[in-house]
């Protein structure tokens, strides 16, 4: 435990010495406070449609005409901004040479990878903390619920958390950060395109992959999450998820030597 | 100290270390020569456990690199062919970085960062940052992550590569250092591999030179030079004659 905390130390502190946490940092809150302006714009303007139809404005609130778009926006934006935090995990480390310093040290590899993992969850979790002022200005203006802000939130990080766990693998079985960065984004598309493709592609013919496709997707199990509903099933799809990723980079950092 | 029991390598057909034994006793510094290509990296490696290896096993400290490979490596203080550095990052963090996944207790760290800045004179450069450094620098840089958890045993892969003449005394006066006994300093052990004999004659007292994988000479360096020949002409001689044996080896198993 104690190396898996130095080896995440270090690991941020790479990315903070350097400007591309900042560079990050501050486009992505200007990212977000541009959807959050869309998102609180386009709401404004369904409110105004409603006015005429009391049933629908009774339904209408912040937190879904607002707060879950805005979330559902910065999901996609994590989506892009996690393979260029990610790209660097392995492969650089090869590229430094420091490989060989890392496996000749008296680490476990579930130290590194697991060390690796905590830095991107950390930093990960830092990004989903800015998008959760935005929500949080809301609450001194009107009055969103509070649970379904907070699970939303959560649903948020940990589908970030399995964006990093994807970049960290992708990472790990290449030397190339270029090529590490192109294959986390086709994985995470691949992964936000499986609802679709279980609906419209698979649906009819076969029920049962459609089934087994709709729970491997991330957006399935995020939405109850934005709807304010934490179901254990949902969070174990999370911890599987990101497990069976650590567990499968652990291998291909292993393997590497063995080549 | 160091153990090497039958180790081979092979990738495919191509066999990079075939059946290196040898053994090396505290204290001793030990040159690892060979001509580019004779598998000194690939023996290196699996010494260190970065490689496993095909056959064969080896061990330090007492401790076998593949059974128990956490105290084995402990006990190591490995410099790569090239210098595993993080360029982002300052000399100073980075040798506190390695002396905590080398296991320096928390105590003892500050201490054992600054001995190994002060052996390898990079005290005042601590705060610079390693990407900014030239060549030489960041080889003391290298050579300063080997040793700044007082490892028994120094395994060096070219410790002077690419350096200008200036430098690669520094780096031969430090390892002389290190290993010299008068100094009262933890006594290390060292295996240094490179392609410059006049290297080995100035700090070595034992060589094992290795041509296409094999261990062809082992022997200390006075023993070698004793009849008034210089090493350059031992080892072409070696070389030539353990390569002849090679090809006469392969044509017989041809004709067979």
């Amino acid at each position: 435990m104690r190396h898996v905390t130095s080896v995440a130390g270090r690991e941020l502190r790479s990315l903070f010495v350097s400007p591309v946490a900042y560079g990050v940092l501050s486009l992505f809150s200007v990212l977000a406070g541009i959807f959050f302006i869309l998102d609180l714009a386009w709401f404004e303007q369904v409110l105004l449609r409603y006015q005429q139809y009391p049933d629908q404005l009774a339904d209408f609130n912040l937190n879904d005409g607002l707060i879950r778009e805005f979330y559902g926006s910065m999901s996609i934006v994590l989506l892009f901004v996690i393979p260029g935090i990610t790209m660097g995990t392995y492969a650089a480390e090869k590229t430094n040479g420091t490989e060989e310093l890392l496996l000749t040290s008296p680490l476990t590899i579930w130290d590194i990878v697991l060390g690796k993992f905590l830095a991107g969850a950390l930093f990960i979790s830092l990004l989903v903390a800015i998008v959760g002022l935005f929500p949080g200005l809301l609450f001194a203006y009107g009055g969103p619920e509070i649970g379904k802000t907070a699970s939303g939130l959560l649903g948020l990080m940990l589908t970030g958390w399995i964006y990093v766990a994807i970049g960290g693998l992708a990472s790990a079985i290449t030397r190339s950060q270029i090529i590490a960065f192109l294959i986390t984004l086709v994985a995470l598309l691949i992964l936000l395109l499986i609802p679709a493709v279980a609906d419209f592609g698979v649906a009819g013919s076969a029920p049962v992959v459609a089934d087994a496709l709709r729970y491997l997707s991330t957006q399935v199990h995020f939405d109850p999450l934005l709807n304010g509903l934490i179901d254990t099933a949902d969070l174990a799809y999370f911890a599987v998820m990101i497990g069976s990723f650590l567990l499968i980079t652990k291998a291909a950092v292993e393997s590497a030597r063995w080549r | 100290m160091i153990e090497a029991k039958g180790l081979s390598k092979r990738y495919g057909d191509l066999v990079a270390v075939n059946d290196v034994s040898f053994l090396v006793a505290k204290g001793e510094v030990v040159g690892f020569l060979g001509p580019n290509g004779a598998g000194k990296t690939t023996t290196m490696r699996m010494l260190t456990g970065f490689l496993p290896p095909t056959d064969g096993t080896a061990s330090i400290d007492g401790h076998d690199i593949f059974g128990a490979p956490i105290p084995a490596r402990r006990s190591i203080g490995y410099l790569p062919e090239s210098p595993p550095l993080y360029p982002e990052m300052s000399v100073g963090s980075f040798l506190e970085y390695v002396a905590r996944i080398k296991d320096v207790a928390r105590s003892a760290r500050r201490e054992a960062v600054d001995r190994a800045l002060e052996r390898t004179a990079l005290t005042e450069v601590r705060r610079q940052v390693i990407g900014t450094l030239s060549k030489g620098y960041r080889q003391r840089v290298g050579l300063a992550q080997a040793i700044v958890h007082d490892p028994p045993v120094l395994i060096l892969d070219e410790p002077t590569a690419g350096l200008d003449p200036l430098q690669i005394r520094e780096i031969r006066s430090l390892i002389t250092e290190l290993t010299d006994p008068s100094k009262g300093e933890g006594q290390q052990t060292v295996i240094l591999s490179t392609h410059i004999l006049a290297e080995v004659e100035a700090i070595c007292r034992r060589v094992i030179l290795i041509n296409e994988g094999r261990k062809v000479v082992d022997a200390p360096i006075d023993e070698l030079t004793s009849g008034g020949t210089t090493l350059d002409e031992v080892f072409t001689r070696q070389i030539a004659r353990d390569s002849a044996a090679e090809a006469l080896e392969g044509t017989q198993g041809a004709e067979t």
